[in-house]
């Protein structure tokens, strides 16, 4: 996979490992342009956030109460008490106005604020999000460093076509061959692991038992997340090791008599890990949006379901309140991340 | 050396702990909690119906706003309605044991039955059901679900405990069906409500137990997960069979199968025809189809126009000739539809009202069918003087344009799709070019008010009572002419199909009615504006531990419509044999012996990559 090239780019990229400086609070002005940045990104968020939910065609209030007698004097009232009868600019101020204020509006679906909507499920969100989230980071970096340091080994060659292979997998097939395997059984496996939600509502809600339930009903969900990510952190994972190989410092390291793992720990590692930590926040940035398909699929209780539904009819307070949490969140990790990048990289912190 | 063996080992932990969790953490977890009983008994004590929610799931546990289908159904369990409705679907007692109606039509007394009491011990009577009604028609926000129903009440009032009087404005017959389970108004106790009448948008009715009557009470609700329900064993029309009762969403209907497969879940009311099919044939599983509450039909742009008759719109106006609408309608293999589409699981639909109402059915008269016939489909259209272009599309002889017609189809129905593919062929038979269009419900809501469009695929349900699926088609629901308002479904208007609704919305006699709303079905029929495909069953799949789920008699090999109501009550176990509980001990052992052989697996490949290192 490493060409001569590109090792020679990360030769000359390569910083010596000096011996590290103590971490300085960065300068006013770095944090400043940097909070200003992410401020912009809010707000020109806010703009597309509006403009994209309403130029999609749609009639909320006809979809909504579908199927339900209601008068057309209803629906009309349904138009005001819903703003819709008002101009768009008129919309895009009170939408900026209340976001501003903290406020996220009203659902129309489900009659009730978008923030105790939101609050009521990012607890599952991140639970599932979280768990599959660690699991994968772990192991991917693990496999992609092991796999990467022996490159075209045969360990590296299972593991990364594994990763791979899993990676391409539809997650909604993949879910369902689980939910099937596991939860219904095949041949002789008999099913043991529920079908759906985070508890077994026969259980009791509280203490230990309520916790291994969760946990029991957390399994496939977060196993069907983990095995189509992960490959994403082997990859990285490996291809930066495999680059930072070939470093004269590395070679200086072993001179110095080291072991092959001290090598790898304490000097490539440490390198190899930019281009990862880079994807793990921008990736903790988009965990509190869940995932749509898993979600589904087993019936969790997340906010990407909660996203999905809302399009639907389309219920723009819920899209516009959801939007701007899950940006707010990858613009927040966004900042984390470069300000990390300081204490990692002391070659950031000389800008 | 020692450091570095130790390194190794730490590897090989760390390996084997990934994998564990990876794959011995389902087996594990599984060990913890694999004495559990089966799902029909369950862990709390007494016996437990574990049925799916409806896949709409839950918006408000407040019955004044909520508009999604399991929630409605959550309240036909846990509040009371004045009537019920029987497996005929007619009205029934419920609260009321019985009604009269005085001979000006206008006045209706109902006999609510006496010694009632709410969950909570307070006395239920006729006043808590004139106080929601009043509430209802004087409060916007209780208005909000089920405002419309009491829209011509002119006053409810209740002169004793046991005796409800509803006034209304002018002469209604569909009175009885106003307040019954699941579709109607559920009655509330006032003593609960009346103090969060000021923040009734706001209020949550989330605290459990809630006080209500009916033949559960709701003691616990997880948001997007389940709601839990105790029976109440002295409810008026007999005691529920089993102790709980519960509710759990399922997102994904594959998903709810597999949990019936796996016996996680006892009922299943909507599956759909792939897995009928492959339910059919499983063991342990008892599936039912009952007589299908709506159809799936094409509607035809008749010429979108406003309630003052200006046209809106994109529609072609080709549509608006009756000669090409009949000539499509005769091009249509509905036959075909049924079998490859529905997995025959339907019937062929001719009537505007479905069949799970009987009372309602209407079939064209003999010599009025419209049967496939595209040859005859030609013939009228050639001698209406629509001739075939070059590329065998007939052109408008009004507009001289070729009739490339446009059809929406839902994105997300695989019905629609594969229907849509059928009339592509079919249409291009008798020369009239279609473009397919999916999109989403919403947008396909837009185009359909504001005209602009010419084929839509469309599909309703009705409850036992047709007054708003008729009204749908009347004039007085074509848009205003600023454009907005209005809620018609096909732009379908005929004065004299109002003037039939009008009448038979005020005759008390059943089968008088009935025959109104017959001659309202054929005007609808010979329009050709909704062209009515199938009335697709409903299919339901039960655990075969459960008797009773599906209720009523077949009639033809189709059950009558299948009501929550009415499943969950009558839902009663059968004996338990033990084989049950051995079978997925046996599991858990398999599973763990699974992850025994992946865990070792991943310890040897460890262990030869360590080999590897050493021979460096």
């Amino acid at each position: 996979m490493s060409s001569p090239s590109a090792v020679a780019e990360a030769v000359g990229a390569a910083p010596d490992p000096r011996p590290r400086r103590a971490f300085r609070v960065p300068r006013p002005g770095y944090l400043v342009t940097k909070l200003a940045a992410a401020a912009v990104s809010f707000g020109v968020t806010l703009v597309i956030g509006f403009v994209l939910f309403n130029v999609m065609p749609s009639d909320p209030v006809r979809t909504m109460t579908r199927g339900r007698p209601v008068s057309e004097a209803q629906l009309a009232a349904l138009r005001v008490q819903l703003g819709l009868d008002k101009p768009i600019w008129e919309r895009f101020f009170d939408y900026v106005g209340n976001t501003l204020h903290g406020n996220l509006g009203y659902s129309w679906e489900y009659q009730q604020s978008v923030a105790s909507l939101t609050l009521s499920r990012v607890g599952p969100t991140l639970l599932l999000m979280g768990t599959s989230f660690a699991i994968s980071v772990v192991l991917g970096l693990w496999l992609g460093m092991r796999s990467g340091w022996r490159a075209g080994s045969l360990f590296d060659r299972v593991t990364s076509s594994t990763a791979l292979t899993l990676w391409s997998v539809p997650t909604f097939w993949l879910g369902m061959i689980l939910l099937i395997v596991f939860s219904v059984g095949i041949g002789p496996i008999h099913g043991f692991l529920p079908t759906a939600g985070m508890s077994d509502p026969t259980l009791p809600q509280t203490g230990m038992t309520h916790y291994l339930d969760v946990a029991r009903h957390l399994v496939l969900p977060a196993l069907t997340m983990v095995l189509v990510v992960y490959a994403q952190y082997v990859t990285i994972m490996r291809s930066s090791i495999i680059e930072e190989k070939g470093s004269p410092y590395l070679l200086t390291a072993r001179a110095k008599g080291l072991t092959d793992d001290a090598v790898r720990r304490r000097h490539a590692l440490p390198n190899a890990m930019l281009p990862s930590v880079t994807m793990i926040f921008m990736h903790l940035g988009g965990l509190i949006s869940g995932a749509v398909t898993v979600e589904a699929i087993f019936s969790w209780p997340g906010l990407g379901d909660l996203t999905y539904q809302a399009l639907t009819i389309p219920d723009l307070p819920v899209l516009q309140g959801t939007f701007i949490v899950f940006s707010a969140s990858v613009i927040i990790m966004n900042l984390l991340a470069d300000l990390a990048y300081r204490v990692l990289d002391p070659r950031v912190r000389a800008q | 050396m020692v450091v570095r063996e130790s390194r190794r080992i730490r590897a090989m932990l760390a390996a084997a702990c990934v994998s564990g969790l990876l794959v011995a953490g389902p087996a594990a977890l599984a060990t913890a909690t694999a004495a559990r009983a089966d799902s029909s008994t369950g862990a709390t004590s007494g016996t437990t119906l574990r049925v799916a929610m409806d896949s709409s799931g839950v918006d408000t546990l407040n019955p004044f706003t909520a508009y999604f289908n399991g929630a409605l159904d959550l309240f036909g369990s846990i509040y009371p309605s004045l009537t019920s409705i029987d497996e005929n679907g007619v009205p029934g007692p419920y609260l009321a044991d019985s009604w009269t109606l005085s001979p000006d039509h206008l006045t209706w007394t109902f006999k609510i039955h006496s010694g009632l009491k709410w969950s909570d011990g307070q006395p239920l009577t006729a006043a808590d059901a004139a106080w929601t009604l009043n509430l209802i028609m004087t409060n916007t926000v209780a208005g909000t679900a089920n405002g419309t129903l009491v829209s011509n009440f002119a006053s409810v009032t209740a002169p004793d405990a046991t005796t409800l009087v509803i006034k209304t404005k002018q002469p209604q017959a569909n009175v009885t069906y106003v307040s019954i389970p699941v579709s109607g108004i559920p009655i509330v106790p006032q003593h609960i409500w009346q103090s969060h009448v000021a923040d009734l948008k706001d209020y949550k009715n989330d605290t459990f137990p809630v006080v209500g009557y009916g033949p559960w009470t709701l003691t616990d609700y997880q948001t997007d997960q389940y709601a839990k329900l105790d029976a109440n064993k002295s409810f008026l029309l007999g005691a529920p069979k089993y102790d709980h009762l519960i509710e759990q969403l399922y997102k994904e209907s594959d998903a709810a199968v597999a949990a019936l497969k796996a016996g996680q879940l006892d009922y299943i009311n909507g599956v759909n025809a792939t897995q009928f099919s492959s339910l059919q044939h499983t063991g342990g599983i008892t599936t039912a189809q009952a007589a299908g509450d709506g159809w799936t039909g094409l509607e035809l742009n008749p010429g979108a126009r406003t309630r003052s008759g200006k046209p809106i719109g994109t529609g072609n106006p080709a549509l608006s000739d009756p000669v090409l609408r009949r000539a499509i309608a005769q091009a249509i293999d509905k036959k075909t539809l049924v079998a490859k589409v529905i997995d025959g699981q339907g019937q062929v639909a001719a009537g505007y009202l479905p069949p799970a109402w009987p009372q309602w059915n209407w079939t064209p008269q003999a010599g009025e069918e419209q049967s496939f016939d595209p040859a005859a489909a030609n013939k009228m259209l050639d001698a209406a003087g629509y001739k075939t272009g070059a590329d065998g599309i007939r052109v408008d002889p009004k507009t001289g344009k070729p009739l490339n017609l446009r059809l929406g189809i839902h994105s997300d129905s695989s019905n629609d799709s594969a229907i849509s593919t059928y009339l592509v062929g079919w249409l291009k038979a008798i020369g009239v070019g279609v473009t397919i269009q999916p999109m989403s419900m919403t947008a396909l809501n837009s185009d359909l008010g504001k005209g602009d469009w010419d084929m839509l695929m469309d599909s309703w349900t009705t409850g036992p009572d047709p007054t708003y699926l008729l009204g749908i088609q009347s004039c007085s629901t074509l848009p205003g002419d600023d454009g907005n308002g209005g809620n018609t479904d096909a732009f379908f208007c005929d004065p004299n199909y109002d003037k039939l609704f009008a009448q038979q919305a005020t005759i008390f006699d059943p089968a008088q009615r009935a025959q109104v709303v017959g001659q309202m079905q054929d005007i609808l029929y010979k329009a050709d504006v909704d062209q009515l495909f199938y009335y697709a069953t409903n299919k339901v799949a039960a655990s075969t531990k459960v008797t009773g789920l599906v209720t009523g008699k077949p009639d033809n090999g189709f059950y009558p419509a299948q009501t929550s109501f009415w499943s969950y009550l009558k839902a009663a176990p059968v004996a338990q044999s033990a084989s049950a509980s051995s079978g997925s001990s046996t599991g858990t052992f398999v599973g763990l012996a699974g992850a025994v052989v992946v865990v070792g697996a991943g310890a040897v490949v460890v262990r030869r990559r360590r080999g590897a290192d050493d021979r460096e």
